[in-house]
């Protein structure tokens, strides 16, 4: 039987990174939808490049202290190897990460940028209004969002070792598993602030993330049926989540508390305005719930790919 | 196509699991304790008095498509012209990520180096002229190494005469160990 | 070349693979030039097989031991043992320095004292217990080593006639039911044999060269047919032809249908019987008696199988052999059991031919001129001529011995002088063992390492590891005789001595320096004069081993003049000497006793990986099993409640040890297994102190009746779940 290699900071780091990205795809997405003057979507856009830039940091600094020699990371940026999805993933995070940066940059209040400077004694020309680049850095957030969210299921999915990864519904298992956990986190802020909820908000977000949640549960069935009529070891390795040692986490806590229960709660919220337009529930706690869930969600499936994956193997 | 591609045939019924070449390779390769570069797969089956006891040597299979290179990052895991695979140790950032891409756990991660690390065919010694010592200890002569790309060779005459599998094939690493059935 | 003290860091590398705690070695001690690679020839010290191995020497450090492909008789192969031996010289828990007893016995507390004083103390008690009890008070006991000689000489030199070696904890029931056939004790060709009958041998796991490569050689690649006896499912069962996992204690039955049946069929080779053998009608008459159908009832071996097996092998025959194997006594009447499978080898003509029987070639040593002591006054306290008359006098009977001792008849016996030998776990009955050490007044043991016995001991002296020091040159004979030269191939680490060094620092003190003076050199030059070399030493530094050119030969007993070294000049299927000393001239049946209601049969292996009791402090060893469990068959598990991990209490009449079980199909429901060599009590010994259990500690004493040698399957145990 394999051993755990990659253990908790790697599913934190793989958590973390999709995150990000999640949070920066739905940011960008609000930026274009804002028009003059608009308040509610410019909120989720400023909301959401306040947040991104940090999981993604965090998650790449637990990454560099997975390493056996965290001093040697730099060797990552001196190669590039097209064949190495750790490779490319690097790079993409790399760029990406400048990119959150940058956005935050462009979208924190000039008072504040400027009071940053000056306290943190950066360079005079950093304090410079790059409000007019937003949708731009929106544009470019749109590939480099999504490559990173999708490497982080490549990163698994491409190693044909281990059954329980090797098919490319992992990918979009996790791409769109990551833009849920930013749409969650979103909610989640949002209804943790004390100003009320804006309607406007709530209908983008719970419509997305209701659009995201079925597009996750319609690949993790096909993930199901596919493996069960795949190949003997295919078939051998999702036992591991069918009547093995992950059985009860995959579909009590992921796909029950932290796929359906959330999707229940946001299509309940919702539910008035789908037919005439009337407003919408408008619970707060129960909006914060499903985005705890939904994030919680996305953490678990992280957790069980990466461990039960590594247990699985051809067996001949 | 190189005219050395060293290999591996191994008759496995004559391993008898006496664990000389494991701890040969441990001696060898200054192998520390909890980990191996080589070991002796076991099978017990039956119920007395109708049993089977098996053994297979395992180790790195030098594939000629190693998923362990082509996922490594740095490229500290490479592979000669010769076939065998190595790690340049002083590129190794231990991420691991080619532990968990080798489908027959050859590798194993060295905590006190903090990197990876794997059978060589002891390639020191064969750029000596010496076999790797898991061979060359060997009571029963198990192993047979030599060069695959050699038509005259001994490998070739015994994959001509023998039948054989390889190990996972699925894989699509084509992996270099041979063992005769 | 830049000169350096030795590296540190890489010593502690290569004592523990990164294991080991730093340890204080006197780094500073030698000088080394770096970057000096050497390949050293020498011989393996790690069981009795005697490898010829090379040592790998980097910058004053052994790197590796590889094989000696130049010995025919370990053929380029090293065991797990021989590779893991350089850890010997590397062990940081090894003896360093001569000690001194400080506390009470097996308290632990040791003073470490200078060579001198270690002597002069040693010397003074010995002389102490010779004048109170004579020199026969101080028994002198060794396992075989090739320094064994002095340390012997020393004990006669003395004027002991109590030396006890180690066959009759070894293969004495072998060795003399097979001299009393042929006078000689052959060897197997397993290489050309083309049938192989091994009962209770475990070739495979039990290594001995070159049987064992011969046996996969012949087995594998020219399908040489194995058919194989034992309780348990053996690696070598597992590459048989056909395993018969015969009822314990059955294999003489087995052994006497198969002569039933090829005397009956007149499958036996009449020229060879009749030119050759003695006794032929006696035994023809004897096994009338033991029918196939017979046997199958004692051995549960088919009768049809054994009417098969006789007539495969006879037909095979000369190249068939019913394999003696190498170990202990089994039963009260091995050496009859043994006779019996030196006569069925005996009749169907295997003898001195290819793929049979060979008489073990031998080289000539030439041998240094030392002064002659007088003979022993007392007789021996084992009273061999007395309890084992045919037996080899000079190897004492160690149990019968041990009785003696305790009973302090015929006379006391109240000092010990052990070499490299652990009688605590070498014997059964551990507890009597340790009441003789209780009752001796004295006692000094020459070892590597700590083991149980010299735990015990007043004195300890360090020898060198056979990596450090030069040893008698030795011949192993066999189908193919070698000469083989160990040779340091380091300086000594720590402050040891060579075993010869170690006896003549005794002799000076007791006044015997008059038959040591003489240099290991000087010795060694005397061995190897008559070799057909011109400079012998150098070439045997050189090559680590020197064979005569030609191969195996045979056949030089096959001619009528040929006298057997019998009492009738043939070989003796019927033995008018035993009929004399009171035993059966032919081997005759008798049952086993079989386990009493809730209990098993305890049954003793080895594995290729541990020698006896001493190589489980090991750390690449102990790595394959780090402690020992008892094999039970789930059925029989089943019936005393014990699931696989268990912990277990195994008890007999005179001890009982804790163990986990070990669930397997590999063993007979009416037996239990435990490995060899653990349960120690030495702390000393690490990574083996307190691991598993001993089976020295529930073994009962038996003896083989006419040998002495020491049955190991006479044991019941009782199994509880603790």
């Amino acid at each position: 039987m394999p051993k755990i290699e990659w253990g908790i900071l790697i599913v934190n780091y793989l958590f973390l990174g999709g995150l990000s990205a999640g949070i920066y795809f739905i940011a960008a997405l609000a930026t274009y939808l804002q028009e003059k003057d608009e308040t509610a979507y410019a909120r989720i856009a400023r909301y959401g490049a306040m947040m991104a830039p940090w999981p993604v940091a965090l998650g790449s600094l637990l990454l560099i202290f997975d390493l056996g020699n965290w001093w040697r990371f730099y060797k990552l940026f001196v190669h590039f190897r097209w064949q190495s999805p750790m490779s490319i993933g690097s790079w993409l995070l790399l760029l990406f990460t400048a990119l959150t940066l940058v956005n935050f940059w462009a979208w924190l209040p000039e008072e504040r940028r400027t009071a940053l400077v000056a306290r943190l004694r950066l360079p005079r020309w950093l304090d410079r209004d790059l409000a007019g680049s937003r949708r731009l850095l929106a544009a470019a957030g749109f590939p480099l969002s999504v490559g990173v969210a999708i490497y982080t299921g490549v990163l698994l999915g491409a190693v044909q070792a281990r059954p329980f990864w090797n098919t490319n519904l992992v990918a979009q298992m996790f791409l769109f598993s990551a833009l849920s956990t930013g749409c969650g986190v979103l909610i989640l802020a949002l209804s943790l602030n004390r100003k009320r909820l804006d309607a406007t908000q709530l209908r983008f977000l719970y419509t997305l993330d209701i659009c995201l949640i079925t597009l996750e549960f319609f690949i993790v069935l096909p993930y199901l049926l596919h493996g069960e009529l795949s190949v003997e070891a295919v078939r051998n390795s999702l036992a591991l989540i069918l009547g093995g040692p992950y059985t009860l986490v995959f579909w009590l806590l992921f796909m029950g508390t932290g796929l359906l229960v959330p999707l229940a709660i946001e299509v309940w919220e919702i539910a008035p305005a789908l037919g005439s337009g009337a407003p919408l529930h408008h619970n707060r706690r129960l909006a914060a719930l499903a985005a705890v869930l939904v994030v919680c969600g996305g953490y678990l499936l992280r957790y069980i790919f990466v461990y039960a994956g590594q247990l699985s193997s051809f067996s001949r | 196509m190189h005219d050395k591609r060293y290999a591996l045939v191994i008759d496995s019924r004559k391993c008898i699991n006496c664990k000389a070449c494991v701890v040969a390779c441990r001696a060898e390769n200054q192998v520390p304790l909890g980990a191996s570069r080589d070991w002796i797969g076991e099978e017990h089956r039956g119920t007395w008095p109708r049993l089977l006891a098996a053994f297979q040597p395992e180790q790195c299979h030098h594939c000629v498509n190693p998923s362990c290179v082509r996922v490594c990052p740095t490229g500290a895991s490479y592979q000669r012209d010769d076939g065998v695979v190595l790690i340049k140790e002083e590129d190794c950032i231990g991420c691991r990520y080619c532990m968990i891409a080798c489908p027959y756990n050859a590798r194993f991660f060295r905590e006190d180096k903090g990197v990876v690390e794997k059978c060589t065919f002891c390639a020191h010694r064969v750029d000596r002229g010496e076999s790797p010592a898991c061979v060359e200890t060997c009571p029963s002569k198990v192993r047979v190494f030599g060069n695959l790309a050699d038509p005259a060779g001994k490998l070739q005459q015994l994959l001509a005469t023998r039948q054989f599998h390889v190990m996972k094939p699925q894989t699509g690493n084509d992996p270099q160990i041979y063992y005769l059935l | 070349m830049p000169v350096s003290s030795l590296d540190r860091r890489r010593f502690i590398q290569i004592a523990g693979a990164g294991a080991v705690a730093a340890t204080q070695i006197g780094c500073g001690r030698h000088q080394i030039a770096l970057g000096q690679r050497r390949e050293i020839p020498t011989t393996c010290e790690l069981c009795p097989n005697k490898c010829s191995v090379i040592a790998v020497v980097e910058d004053g450090l052994i790197r590796k031991l590889n094989p000696n492909p130049e010995n025919p008789k370990s053929r380029g192969m090293l065991c797990a043992r021989g590779n893991a031996g350089l850890l010997q010289v590397y062990d940081p828990n090894r003896l360093k320095r001569p000690l001194i007893r400080a506390g009470a016995r097996g308290e632990g507390k040791w003073r470490e004292v200078s060579w001198d004083e270690a002597f002069d103390y040693t010397a003074q008690r010995l002389s102490a217990v010779k004048e109170k009890y004579g020199p026969q008070g101080v028994l002198w006991s060794s396992t075989e080593a090739f320094a064994e000689v002095f340390f012997k000489n020393l004990g006669m030199a003395f004027g002991s006639p109590n030396i006890v070696r180690h066959p009759t904890l070894c293969l004495a029931s072998v060795n003399l039911a097979y001299s009393m056939t042929f006078g000689t004790v052959p060897s197997f060709d397993l290489l050309n044999a083309n049938y192989v009958i091994m009962a209770g041998a475990n070739r495979f796991e039990a290594l001995i060269t070159p049987d064992t490569m011969d046996l996969i050689e012949s087995t594998m690649n020219r399908k040489t047919r194995l058919v194989c006896l034992d309780p348990r499912f053996t690696v070598t069962a597992s590459r048989a032809d056909e395993w018969y996992p015969v009822k314990p204690g059955t294999d003489m039955a087995f052994i006497l249908a198969m002569l039933h049946v090829i005397i009956s069929e007149g499958r036996h080779d009449k020229e060879f019987v009749a030119n050759y053998c003695q006794g032929f009608e006696q035994l023809a008459e004897l096994v009338k008696q033991y029918t196939p159908e017979w046997a199958e009832k004692e051995t549960e071996i088919p009768a049809a199988d054994i009417v098969r097996i006789a007539r495969e092998f006879s037909d095979a025959a000369p190249r068939a052999v019913f394999y003696a194997g190498r170990r202990s006594s089994t039963y009260q009447n091995d050496f009859q059991m043994r006779r019996a499978q030196a006569i069925l080898n005996a009749v169907v003509g295997n003898w001195d031919r290819e793929g049979g029987m060979v008489p073990n070639a031998k080289i000539a040593l030439g041998e240094y001129m030392f002064l002659p002591w007088d003979d022993p006054q007392a007789p021996r306290v084992d009273e061999m001529e007395k309890n084992f008359p045919l037996a080899a006098k000079g190897d004492g009977a160690y149990l019968k011995l041990r009785e003696n001792v305790l009973a302090g008849s015929p006379y006391p016996v109240k000092a010990w002088m052990i070499l490299k030998q652990d009688p605590l776990n070498a014997l059964p009955e551990q507890a009597k063992t340790m009441r003789m050490i209780e009752q001796m007044d004295f006692i000094a043991a020459i070892d590597i390492q700590m083991s149980d016995t010299t735990w015990y001991a007043d004195v300890v002296f360090p020898e060198s590891t056979y990596l450090e020091r030069l040893d008698p040159i030795e011949v192993l004979s066999g189908i193919w005789p070698v000469v083989v030269l160990r040779q340091p191939v380091v300086k000594p680490v720590y402050d040891t001595k060579p075993c010869l060094d170690i006896v003549q620092g005794l002799a000076r003190r007791l006044g015997l320096q008059q038959y040591f003076d003489y240099t290991i050199e000087q010795w060694n030059d005397a061995a190897v004069k008559e070799l057909p070399l011109e400079m012998p030493l150098e070439y045997l530094k050189k090559h680590g081993v020197y064979t005569p050119p030609g191969g195996p030969k045979y056949g030089a007993t096959l001619n009528p003049e040929h006298r057997f070294v019998t009492k009738s000049g043939k070989i003796e299927l019927y033995s008018e000497r035993l009929q004399e000393a009171g035993h059966d001239p032919l081997p005759v049946y008798q049952p086993p006793l079989g386990p009493p209601e809730g209990r098993f049969r305890l049954v003793l292996g080895r594995k290729a990986y541990y020698t006896h009791a001493n190589s489980t402090s090991n750390p690449w060893l102990l790595d394959f099993a780090p402690e020992n469990h008892l094999s039970i068959n789930p059925a029989a598990a089943a019936s005393v409640g014990v699931a696989d991990g268990d912990m277990v209490e195994v008890s007999s009449s005179v001890g009982a040890v804790r163990l986990r079980a070990r669930l397997t199909q590999e063993i007979r429901p009416d037996c239990v297994y435990m490995l060899h060599g653990f349960g120690k009590q030495s702390p000393w010994l690490k990574r083996a102190y307190h691991r598993g259990g001993s089976d020295a500690a529930i073994l009962e004493t038996a003896w083989d009746k006419v040998s002495g040698n020491a049955a190991m399957h006479e044991t019941f145990v009782k199994i509880r779940k603790v």
